[in-house]
């Protein structure tokens, strides 16, 4: 029976492959992305994988801010904890100058990346009960320079400023993924690695944001009062946002700086906060999708500002020979594209494709 | 019953499904027979002895079905009432039928028959829908739906064959339901369909497949939204079901249709006139008022349409290689989409009666590519005489008669006149009415005027009562003149007068969606319906239409004045019937001043 308005069943109605059209255009997507180690060359590989990634760290944004609908700038800070505990429990344990537990298998490092920084999430969580919009704001800004000068001042874990240390091992039951293989190279085994990461976290997030949980996180973000009032416990819910999204963010630390293979204290700044900010705000606020978009979308940007210099003689690839770097355009690109999107398309990347698909599902009426 | 052998045939196969809390519910067939058995053993428990009368006052649902099946089952006959039947018509129609029991749906329904007072024979009322009145009503008659079915699980305790029993004493001329006329003059009149007269209609209309080719079957689906207590309604919904094993969906209530149809995508699809022109009106509505890009592309494919449903009107529905390649086309650009988005995009057979409807109408919709067909029948005959048969569509004419069925004209008065074994057994307790229709020959006078068109297919030209003789001394069908004007999307209502008169005048309904909708895009405001009507704009529109449809008609039988009905006409103010139609007499009566301004002036 191919009459996918007629739900018999309330898990029908919820599915989030509904119609044959969805299930059809899903199985391109995803046979797309598993053959694009073998179109593209090694440098853009690495690009993608560490926009997988992002994407990883932006859905966690985007739960906590999103769906939550609490502000956090702090998002940068639960990162470098997830990086850093990686990095030590994957860590040389014989080494003199930092700390190593020598255990290298993925799924345990990243577990524990991820639980400890749900766990300083959890911690953070009773501040976000208290405190609400711009207030909150400030005070994740806060942790994020409490953050950078903590780990810039602790050697024994991150090597100090300008030195940093080895990032985690990815490994997996003795499967190597950071060194070139005879099947694989480096790069198109971290891809697939980061591909499948990202396939199971967004429907771990996704199936999260259509529970019981999510809904009562989207009633939280509304009006918190109001939730109140129909019963939903919002202390709760925000803790159980803040330390989901700091799962998220932990993970996605922890594998960030699997492709250099190098982490550095420096990095995790305001700076990377707020591109995480853009990249769930271009987007799309309030959409694992939208998260997965933005993550690319930002991700990708460098590249093609790079490719500026050569159509645009007049921006410099470095910094002494005056005029405008590209440096200077990506930063300027940034603002431009949050302001303009928050102004034009509030919904974000996201939110265009909403409209186009409206477009043509109302076909040939326009409601 | 036949229910009964396709429990035992197919226990699992989904019978009925109806939407609750959002999720359509499904019945099977095992439990569909279940739930009327109880409700036979509950009626039996109450005393009802064969031949009694149980009415069914209720919405379309699942509980009409069990109630209508589990009277026959014990040898009582079924009368259903309209939802909007107003106070004073549900007690004229329960005096008359005399029901024992009543199943009324819920609290509206309840308060109707309790308002009444002298009902000598109702000694229950079963409620389906709680609300409102458990513990709120203290009437002795009152029972609740569950206590109704606990009463019959009790009885199934005692006498596990009681049932059975009935069922096998079953005769052929048992009568199975009175279906009350809704009665365009004077008050409603019961007919008594028997056991074989129902037989008959499911033998010549579902076995020997005398609407669709393949007849239908349990891949089949369709769309229950009409009154249930209506002969076409219980056709398709009822014994389409019992018949062929069509697997029936309840519309949540007449304002869901589109919604419902939309989710359901049925099959096989009946629909009243009224139906249809909504339907039509809506698409051409929606066309217009999309972005102008679609708005180009839609309007390009409805004219294609229109020449498409042109094409097949002249080859008889049946498409030339032009025409099927245009239509491949359009089909890829527009009509499937615009099928799927009205919900027709499954329907394999698409039927029109009950009403005479305009060629337009049906024009448009095989253009779309809507196998269309209009079919005719009346309660007396079971709804059984003729249909148009797919590949052999004669637009306008309502179709062949179908196997099993005499259809001849009255060479005097042009009646049309049917014999078969589906002719009824006389109207309730009213002999005299009984004789007037039913010859001792066994030829039911229909009371429509008709003829022949290629000696095959039959045309209906109208009601032999409502036929027009002008002061000019000219027979004229108001019903053509009706039609032309309703298929205008503006139209809703149109009443033709002029019997005795100098020239033919017209009181005319305006369509508040469409009409609201135009003058909101030219930001003419308004605030009711009458003062909607009254806008000098709006007149100017409808001038237009009857202009150009008399340009289509002869001298004598062209509209020369017109008025605006200032209401809406209602079935609750008697100027409708249940099933929508016009009584004639009572809105003339009602408009009376307005039929008198037209000719009191003269014509232009």
């Amino acid at each position: 029976m191919s009459r996918p308005l007629l739900y018999l069943s309330y898990q029908q109605d919820m599915a989030l492959l509904n119609t044959p059209a969805k299930r059809g255009w899903t199985l391109a997507l995803a046979v797309g992305a598993v053959s694009l180690p073998f179109v593209l060359t090694d440098d853009l590989l690495v690009v993608l994988a560490t926009a997988c990634v992002a994407a990883i760290g932006a859905i966690g944004l985007n739960i906590v801010t999103g769906y939550g609908g609490q502000v956090s700038l702090g998002h940068a800070f639960f990162l470098v904890i997830g990086a850093y505990t990686a990095a030590a429990i994957s860590g040389d344990p014989d080494s003199t100058r930092l700390i190593g537990f020598g255990i290298t298998s993925l799924p345990i490092w990243l577990l524990a990346a991820g639980l400890v920084a749900g766990l300083a999430g959890l911690i953070i969580a009773p501040l976000a009960a208290r405190l609400r919009g711009l207030y909150l704001a400030v005070v994740t800004l806060g942790l994020v320079f409490i953050g950078e000068h903590l780990f810039k001042h602790w050697r024994e874990l991150t090597g100090g400023v300008g030195v940093g240390r080895p990032a985690a091992v990815p490994e997996l039951f003795g499967f190597q993924f950071a060194v070139d293989g005879a099947m694989f190279t480096k790069a198109q085994k971290l891809y697939l690695l980061m591909l499948v990461l990202l396939v199971i976290f967004g429907v771990l997030a996704r199936n999260l944001v259509r529970s019981r949980t999510g809904r009562a996180l989207a009633a939280v973000r509304d009006r918190d009062l109001a939730a109140e009032v129909i019963g939903v416990d919002v202390t709760r819910y925000k803790m159980i946002a803040f330390a989901v999204s700091s799962f998220y963010a932990g993970v996605a630390g922890a594998l960030l700086y699997v492709m250099i293979g190098f982490v550095e204290p420096g990095s995790f700044n305001l700076g990377m906060s707020v591109q995480y900010i853009a990249m769930i705000l271009i987007g799309g606020v309030g959409t694992i999708s939208g998260s997965v978009l933005g993550a690319l979308f930002i991700t990708l940007l460098p590249r093609i500002t790079r490719e500026l210099p050569a159509v645009l003689p007049f921006i410099s690839t470095s910094s002494g020979s005056g005029g405008i770097t590209v440096f200077q355009v990506e930063t300027i690109l940034y603002g431009l594209l949050i302001i303009g999107f928050l102004i034009f398309e509030p919904r974000g990347l996201f939110g265009i494709w909403i409209r186009f698909r409206t477009y043509w599902k109302s076909w040939p009426f326009s409601h | 019953m036949r229910v009964r052998e396709r429990a035992v045939a197919t226990p699992a196969a989904i019978a009925l499904r109806e939407k609750d809390l959002g999720i359509w519910q499904q019945v099977g067939w095992a439990a569909y027979w279940e739930q009327a058995e109880l409700t036979g053993h509950a009626l039996l428990a109450l005393g009802i002895e064969p031949g009694d009368r149980v009415a069914i006052h209720s919405e379309n649902r699942r509980e009409w079905l069990y109630a209508d099946v589990g009277t026959v089952a014990v040898r009582a006959a079924t009368v259903g009432l309209y939802p909007t039947n107003p106070v004073a018509e549900v007690g004229y129609l329960l005096r008359h039928c005399g029901a024992k029991v009543l199943i009324a749906e819920d609290q509206e329904q309840v308060d109707k028959a309790l308002a009444i007072d002298d009902l000598p024979d109702l000694t229950h009322i079963v409620y389906v829908e709680p609300r409102g009145i458990r513990n709120a009503y203290d009437d002795p008659r009152l029972l609740a739906w569950p206590d109704f079915l606990a009463l019959g699980k009790q009885h199934r305790a005692e006498h596990p064959d009681a049932v059975t029993q009935r069922m096998d004493a079953a005769a052929a001329e048992d009568v199975v339901t009175l279906v009350y006329t809704s009665g365009t003059t004077g008050p409603p009149k019961g007919a008594m369909l028997t056991a074989a007269n129902v037989d008959f209609a499911i033998q010549e209309l579902v076995e020997r497949g005398g609407f669709t080719a393949p007849p239908p079957s349990s891949r089949d689906s369709v769309l229950s939204y009409l009154p249930l207590c209506h002969v076409a309604e219980r056709i398709f919904s009822c014994w389409f079901g019992a018949g062929a094993g069509v697997c029936v969906h309840f519309a949540e209530s007449i304002e869901t249709v589109a919604a419902n149809l939309h989710e359901v995508q049925p099959t096989v699809l009946f629909g009243v006139p009224r139906i249809w022109e909504k339907i039509a009106a809506g698409v051409q509505i929606r066309i217009e008022s999309a972005d102008p890009v679609k708005r180009r592309i839609g309007g390009f494919w409805l004219r294609r349409a229109e020449w498409i449903g042109a094409v097949l009107t002249a080859n008889g529905g049946r498409h030339t290689p032009a025409s099927r390649a245009v239509y491949a086309v359009g089909w890829l650009f527009c009509y499937r989409a615009l099928k799927d988005r009205v919900g027709l995009r499954k329907v394999r057979y698409a039927a029109c009666g009950a009403a005479p409807v305009a060629p337009e109408v049906l024009r448009f919709f095989m253009g779309l590519g809507l196998p269309m067909h209009e079919v005719y029948g009346m309660t007396e005959n079971t709804a059984v005489a003729t249909a148009n048969r797919p590949g052999r569509v004669k637009v306008g004419t309502v179709g062949e008669a179908h196997a099993g069925v005499e259809v001849r004209i009255d060479e005097i008065t042009g009646e049309i006149q049917t014999r078969h074994a589906g002719t009824f057994a006389g109207y309730w307790r009213d002999p005299a009415a009984t004789a007037a229709v039913l010859g001792p020959d066994g030829w039911l006078r229909t009371g429509d005027v008709g003829e022949w068109v290629d000696g095959t297919h039959l045309r209906i030209t109208d009601r032999m009562k409502d036929i027009i003789i002008t002061a000019g001394g000219k027979n004229i069908s108001p019903s053509e003149i009706e039609n032309a004007l309703k298929a205008s999307p503006y139209i809703k209502e149109v009443l033709v007068v002029g019997d005795r008169r100098r020239f033919i005048a017209a009181l005319i309904g305006i369509e508040p969606d469409t009409v609201g909708h135009w003058a909101q895009q030219r930001r003419l405001p308004y605030s009711t319906y009458a003062d909607l009507s009254a806008k000098a704009e709006v007149i100017t529109l409808v001038q237009g239409i009857v202009d150009e449809v008399n340009t289509r008609l002869a001298t004598v039988e062209q509209v020369r004045s017109f008025r605006l009905l200032p209401k809406l006409l209602d079935h609750e103010d008697g100027e409708l019937t249940a099933t929508q139609k016009l009584k004639r007499n009572a809105v003339m009566r009602s408009f009376d001043e307005l039929i008198e301004s037209m000719y009191a002036g003269g014509a232009r």
